[in-house]
């Protein structure tokens, strides 16, 4: 018997030896993720990667939130709150950044890992076996409109203007052919970040169609980012030509759908982000923050701003005073709450900015009685009884920069609308910080980013010399 | 055959045996010495015998008691007492796949018996052993209930992969958490630090190992144990105290009357503005009337003060802690049984925090006939925890307690709470408490079961097979109302979780004993893996209150699902060899295969020697009366750490990055096909004394080289992910490690002793492949510790308007350049330096780092007849903090709403002009706050750890109530802490940073255990 056991026990022994040392048994992959080489091995995989492309693009730490409402807290006409807030912005608002802030860190990192996803799908597409050249088209096109977005609001962000120095220092350009990851990225010149958006985009707009799902980049939404790239350069004939692409066809938005909300995709909308409250933070988005009521409702007005609209237009009906609510300020109903706190759209580019933008390059191009119209197209909307313009000149160009506050404020342009133009800025009213310097005054600075310090401290290539000026 | 024959001479003895308690023994063997004559002792411990005649010796022997021989000298009645056998006792030890004796090990480990752990009012064991082993590092960050704590064995070996030690359960190494254990059931751990120790565990040993021996049956009869012990418990101090109502008041009059100042307003205006402006931040009135502040700020005397609540007093309360243990042990000579059932439950000390836990132990093992032995191990539980979230969000009752200003009710005036404090807007902690759940529930199996085959005198064989099953279950409820819920009607997310890891070993051992020397020589194979799933899935728009599961709301959230799984192979050898006890010899090996590194690194071996040289026992050592025992000992090993998750080599895209109603998968991961463990290389020089019959000490000297350290190497945000996991870098933990015990008194009656033990260790980065990584407060470079604190040097306020100021450091590497910037100027409190009252104009510097120069524990032990007394201090000295959380009460006028220390009511005023703490400005945008040494604390401490106080009732009193014995006892934990730390307990997480967790507890119980 003894012997018998022991022959068993020996038997058990080697068996588990050789079973367990099997090849298979130590090659693990996990169920919730695949690898890189799966994803590009089908067009169905590639599209889903397209597909978290905008995702990312719509986090509220990148074009969900972030960037919009900051780039109006960074102008004069709205301000954030000082109580009730939870202190969101409150150092954005005074315009008093460190660079290892989370609202210059996530807008940032973001960015790059957008513009990595991006790197990934238009150098990896034309491999994919079972695409025909229309997905690749597609893919590619759409990976370039979301590249080069993000990269130009990354510049806007994180480097002076355009106006101001084209060879100024800029933001890092990844491409994705990088042979070490671990060389680090140096800040490129702006005017050569400038080149490689316009590269993209004009690649984009041969690449791709018209799209009726507004939630994607299409040809007209590439065309509207090549007119905003023109725009920043001063290059007013091109960004006309390339507002008119976008806009050509478009239905501008009636006024009551104005009053809807801009929570839903409308006739004149050229890329919205399409929110899903489902998979997003209703907390973190647009109406929370504006809407009076439900989120954190804590943007108000500036008196001196409201005071800019006409009686008789009907954009002033965007402001409100409650005093159960807000004793002292203006309360903000332009972005409202689609049925719950949060849930909305965010209409990043639209045909009246497209409209804005031609009026003010026929002023620049001296053309003014196209100007005049364009001007006029948005401005009888809201007050159907107001008088064409009938200036020149600077008091042209002036009156379509308001024009653009009045019509596109809360909806991130204010900001890189005084860089680009190098206007002094000014903040007065019953704003609770008030600042006023011009383009020469040292505290310009202010009007440009830090770069993150995170990115000095893991990049090779950046010191702490390399810092904006003024950080 | 001869027991029965009786000598016509023969002489009639009888007595009794009793143990050094006086207590009966029953079934003591005695035995004419040289015959097979004999009897055994009955229940009383009496027994009578024939022996040859008066001049016979007779002998007594019990398991685990000193045999004794006694010479019967022609009495009648022959009474003996058995003494322990200390010295068995004490000699076997459980190592790593085996045991040993204490002589002949080579490595460096501990033993920490049951006596420390049993009775003491902590949930899990690793609380206990703080302070009882040099080396060991137990660190406790939060006083949830039930929450585990953090235990390093020789400094940190690690810069991101886990850095705990190993836990090997019966054998069977652990997957989950040891909080499910109960201390009760443990007979001992042993901690086994150096590589001749630890090495068999190969790839998992880089850390440690602790090994937990849980209590087996014996022979003899059945005990029956029951114990009870009630305990209360609170918060570990008072904490710095925090600003009243009024305080706060006059003091946000003060912060919005600088705002204006500084905004270029007249006194007047200002004034008047911050009349206007103050109920708004504080979002209370808390008096009586309207204008309760003068013109300067100041309460009108005799103003009512209606509302001052001391929101500490609404979160903190006292703890109740119970535990029972109702323990059955026995067995024959074939079979041994060892079972137990406890229950612990502990209320907490802060709203909404309790924990209880239902433990089962049945260990039993049987002989099956004269070659097989077979037993089997199980553990059984079942807990459940309420933890509030820790941090710094809305919903943690810790946090709140410090932020919430003093002005706001927790109740509005028909009773109902009170929802809008400025500091945490709708996030009444007290009325969330009552309205959220956060409810945790863990089942834990761990079972294992072996077999015995001595094959022949020299070889034996084990083979045993484990299973480690965790099932988790969590739910969160956020109420529709208020806090996280609110903008969402409500929303509950369940989770359920698996993860079960099995063990097979297989261990051939093969022994030989010669005259003078001793060879024993271990072959073995090991195959383990665990898989890991999860289910979640959550739901909103709750209608009906109260209800928290998922059926009760009717919009559901996107669910989750994965499995994740690794596997391993091993292959282990080990040599022992022993020569005359004088010289002791070991070496061993392992490979392990590991289903969690890259393709081109998927097997590591790892080896070790050991030696030992019992110098006393040589022969030309002259004979010392004084040196009882002198034993050198050192090793050298290497062992691996493999703690980094599943699948960290792997380029991967993850699921879940949705939009738009379309399913996206975004990249996660770069791809480290090199990726490898971490190595580990260890040296250690240990000495062992004892002197004089009454003194022992034993030193080590130990140095661990840990390389290829797996590190997330921050990249720049170029390359997407912005990290990637590799072997990075190079760190060595050295330090001495010393122990010392002394008895002072030892005789019948009395018995008292006292030990120290010392630890210091010394961690330095060795090699980075990138010259520096910033991480939080934190710099890791070469030549310095994993934790030292990298920032700006506060240089205190400055006299003449109030504002911050910080040392320039403009000699500092952080910056290139070593120019002044412009905003500096010479110190004006006469340091001699250049400060600038511009955050980012000066330097950040290396400030120390948060582990302590040197930590250990004291401990005494006093008996005297049936009382016992038991002390031991834990000390803990040199390390720094960063006090976020006092930072956090000192924001200067940053978070408006938010209470303030009542240090910050010493904030600048040109009255006031030379303080530490700068002027209160509302919405202050100074920047002196901001991390800088301004918040850095020495948290040196030294803690009464525990005390306990027993009297052992006299055996005739036991007796009487029918008893076997009767123990009371009263034991307290934390009791008294020596430190000048400013938070609640300078016992932090081991990286020296506050973050709001549930401070510590204190805590006295009283207890009685009882034997049938």
């Amino acid at each position: 018997m003894k012997t018998k056991v022991i022959t068993l026990i020996k038997a058990a022994f080697l068996l588990l030896i050789f079973t367990g040392c099997g090849h298979d048994f130590l090659e693990e992959e996990p169920t919730d993720a695949i690898s890189e080489d799966e994803v590009f091995e089908s067009y169905v995989t590639a599209k889903a990667a397209l597909i978290g492309t905008y995702d990312q693009l719509s986090s509220f730490s990148f074009g969900g939130l972030y960037n919009p409402i900051m780039a109006d807290i960074m102008g004069e006409d709205v301000m954030v709150n000082s109580v009730n807030n939870w202190n969101w912005w409150i150092e954005v608002y005074q315009m008093n950044l460190l660079p290892n802030y989370v609202y210059i860190n996530n807008p940032w990192w973001n960015g790059y890992k957008l513009i990595y996803d991006t790197n990934k799908i238009i150098n990896n597409s034309v491999y994919i076996p079972d695409a025909t050249s229309d997905e690749i088209n597609d893919l590619v096109g759409q990976a370039r409109v979301l590249r080069a977005y993000t990269m130009l609001k990354l510049a806007q962000m994180y480097s002076s203007a355009y106006a101001k120095d084209p060879q100024t220092p800029s933001i890092l350009l990844p491409t994705g052919d990088e042979e070490d990851i671990y060389t680090g990225f140096k800040r490129e010149r702006l005017s050569d970040v400038y080149d490689y958006i316009e590269g993209d985009l004009t690649a984009a707009a041969n690449q791709l169609k018209e799209n009726d799902d507004k939630g994607f980049f299409d040809r007209r939404a590439a065309n509207a980012l090549l007119a905003r790239l023109y725009l920043d350069k001063g290059e007013w004939a091109l960004a006309r030509d390339h507002a008119k692409l976008a806009y050509e066809g478009l239905t501008l938005m009636d006024v009551n759908e104005m009053y809807s909300g801009f929570s839903t995709r409308n006739s004149e909308t050229i890329y919205t982000i399409a929110y899903t409250q489902e998979d997003n933070n209703t907390y973190l988005t647009l109406p929370s923050f504006y809407w009076p009521v439900g989120g954190y409702s804590s943007m108000r007005a500036n008196k001196d701003f409201v005071a800019e609209f006409s009686t008789a237009d009907y954009r002033k009906g965007f402001f409100l005073k409650i005093d159960d609510i807000d004793p002292d300020r203006f309360l903000i109903v332009k972005f409202g709450h689609n049925n719950s706190v949060g849930n909305a759209e965010r209409i990043c580019i639209r045909a009246s900015e497209m409209l804005l933008i031609e009026a003010e390059c026929e002023a620049e191009l001296e053309n003014y009685t196209q100007a005049q119209d364009a001007l006029y197209k948005i401005q009888r909307r809201s007050n159907p009884g107001v008088i064409k313009s009938t200036a020149t000149g600077q008091e042209l160009i002036d009156q379509v920069l308001l024009e653009r506050r009045k019509e596109l404020f809360g909806e991130g342009f204010r900001w890189q609308d005084i860089k680009r133009r190098q206007l002094p800025f000014h903040r007065d009213g019953d704003h609770w910080v008030k600042l006023s310097f011009g383009p020469q005054d040292a505290d310009y600075y202010k009007m440009t980013f830090p770069i993150p310090q995170s990115e000095i401290d893991a990049n090779d290539m950046l010191e702490n010399s390399d810092q904006n000026v003024g950080y | 055959m001869g027991v029965n024959y009786t000598y016509a001479q023969s002489v009639k003895v009888e007595g009794h045996v009793n143990d050094e308690n006086g207590l009966p023994l029953p079934g003591v063997t005695i035995v004419v010495e040289g015959t097979s004559q004999g009897s055994i002792t009955d229940f009383d411990g009496y027994y009578e015998m024939s022996i040859p005649n008066g001049e016979a010796k007779l002998v007594f022997s019990y398991v685990g008691m000193q045999t004794l021989t006694v010479a019967v000298n022609s009495r009648s009645v022959v009474d003996v007492v058995l003494r322990e056998n200390v010295e068995a006792l004490e000699s076997v030890m459980v190592v790593a796949y085996g045991t040993t004796t204490k002589e002949a090990y080579t490595g460096a480990a501990a033993v920490i018996d049951s006596d420390i752990i049993e009775d003491r009012p902590v949930s899990s064991m690793e609380k206990a052993l703080q302070g009882t082993t040099p080396g060991l590092m137990v660190s406790s960050a939060s006083g949830q209930p039930g929450a585990g704590s953090t235990i390093r064995i020789r400094g940190i070996g690690s810069l991101s992969a886990g850095s705990a030690p190993l836990f090997v359960l019966d054998g069977i190494p652990m997957s989950g958490s040891i909080s499910d254990i109960n201390p009760n059931d443990i007979d001992s751990v042993t901690v086994l630090k150096d590589a001749a120790a630890s090495s068999l565990y190969g790839s998992r040993a880089a850390n440690g190992v602790i090994l937990i021996t849980t209590k087996q049956g014996k022979t003899g009869t059945t005990k029956i144990s029951l114990s009870g012990q009630l305990g209360v418990s609170e918060r570990i101090s008072k904490g710095y105290d925090l600003m009243n109502s009024t305080q706060f008041y006059e003091h946000s009059w003060m912060g919005l009357y600088n705002e204006a100042l500084l905004r270029g307003e007249t006194v007047n205006e200002a004034q008047v503005y911050a009349q206007n402006q103050v109920k708004a931040i504080v979002g209370y009135n808390p008096f009586g009337v309207d204008n309760p502040l003068d013109n300067n700020g100041k309460l009108i005397p005799g103003t009512q003060v209606l509302t001052n609540t001391n929101w500490r007093d609404e979160i903190y309360k006292n703890g109740i802690i119970q535990t029972y243990n109702l323990n059955v042990s026995g067995g024959s000579d074939l079979t041994k049984v060892f079972m137990s059932l406890g229950y612990f439950n502990d209320s907490g000390t802060t709203i909404g925090s309790d924990f209880s836990r239902v433990t089962n132990k049945i260990n039993v093992s049987h002989k099956i006939n004269d070659f097989l032995n077979a037993g089997i191990n199980s553990h059984l539980s079942y807990s459940k925890t309420n933890a509030p979230p820790a941090g710094t969000g809305g919903a943690n009752p810790v946090r709140s307690a410090e932020v919430i200003n003093a002005a706001s009710p927790v109740y509005d005036g028909a009773g109902n709470y009170e929802w809008g404090n400025t500091a945490i807007f709708d996030f009444n902690p007290v009325g969330l408490a009552a309205l959220d759940k956060y409810i945790y529930k863990t089942k834990r199996a761990v079972v294992n079961a072996y077999l015995d085959v001595d094959i022949s005198p020299s070889f034996k064989f084990r083979t045993s097979g484990g299973i480690d099953n965790s099932l988790d279950d969590g739910l969160n409820y956020y109420n529709p109302d208020h806090g996280n819920g609110a903008g969402v009607n409500g929303r509950s997310s369940a989770s359920r979780s698996d993860n079960l890891a099995w063990n097979i070993s297989n261990i051939l051992t093969y022994s030989r004993k010669g005259d003078l020397s001793y060879l024993e020589v271990l072959a073995g194979q090991e195959a383990l893996g665990a898989d890991y799933s999860v289910l979640s899935a959550g739901v909103t728009e709750f209608s009906i209150p109260g209800k928290p599961d998922l059926v009760w709301g009717s919009k559901p959230e996107q669910p989750g699902s994965l499995t994740s799984s690794w596997t391993m192979v091993s292959y282990l050898t080990q040599v022992k060899y022993d020569y005359d006890n004088r010289l002791y010899l070991s070496s061993s090996a392992r490979v392990d295969g590991s289903s969690r590194f890259g393709a081109n690194n998927k097997y590591g071996l790892f080896y070790s020697f050991g030696a030992g040289w019992n110098i006393s026992k040589e022969r030309w050592m002259p004979e010392l009366s004084w040196l009882n025992n002198a034993k050198l000992r050192a090793s050298y090993g290497t062992s691996g750490n493999n703690s980094i998750g599943n699948y960290a080599s792997l380029p991967l895209y993850g699921s879940g990055a949705n939009y738009g109603g379309y399913p996206g998968i975004t990249p996660i991961q770069l791809e480290n096909a090199d990726l490898s463990w971490e190595k580990i290389q260890s040296y250690n020089l240990g000495l062992e004394l004892r002197l004089f019959s009454k003194f022992d000490a034993t030193f080590e000297f130990y140095s661990r080289n840990s390389d290829g350290l797996l590190f997330s190497r921050p990249l720049s945000a170029g390359t997407g992910i912005g990290s990637i996991l590799t072997n990075l870098a190079e760190m060595e933990n050295s330090g001495i490690e010393a122990s010392f015990k002394y008895n002072l008194i030892n005789n019948d009656n009395f018995y008292s002793s006292i030990g120290l033990n010392i630890s210091t260790n010394t961690n330095k980065i060795l090699n980075l492949t990138t010259d520096q990584i910033v991480s939080g407060t934190k710099l890791l470079e070469e030549g310095s510790s994993i934790y030292q604190f990298y920032m700006r040097e506060w240089a205190g306020v400055n006299p003449n308007n109030g504002e911050p100021m910080w040392f320039v450091n403009a000699d500092s590497d952080d910056r290139e350049e070593n120019t002044l910037p412009a905003s500096a100027f010479e110190d004006p409190l006469g340091s001699g330096k250049q400060v600038t009252s511009n955050y980012t104009d000066a330097e950040r510097k290396r400030l120390g780092t948060s582990l302590p120069k040197v930590f250990g524990g004291l401990n005494y032990d006093l008996s005297y007849k049936n009382f016992a007394l038991n002390f031991y201090f834990y000390y803990s000295l040199g390390g720094n903090v960063y006090n976020n959380d006092y930072a956090a009460n000192m924001h200067d006028g940053v978070q408006t709403g938010s209470n303030l220390a009542l240090d910050a009511a010493k904030a600048w005023t040109p009255n006031n002009r030379y303080t530490d703490v700068p002027r209160y400005v509302i919405n202050n945008q100074d920047q002196s706050n901001q991390m800088s040494s301004r918040f850095i604390e020495d948290a040196s401490f030294v803690r009464l750890k525990n005390i306990n106080f027993s009297y052992q009732f006299p055996q005739k009193l036991c007796k009487t109530m029918k008893l076997n014995s009767l123990k009371a006892f009263v034991s307290a934990e934390n009791i008294l802490t020596f430190t000048s730390f400013k938070g609640f307990d300078p016992e932090v997480a081991i990286n020296g940073t506050t973050n709001n967790y549930i401070p510590g507890v204190k805590t006295v119980t009283m207890g009685l255990k009882l034997e049938l």
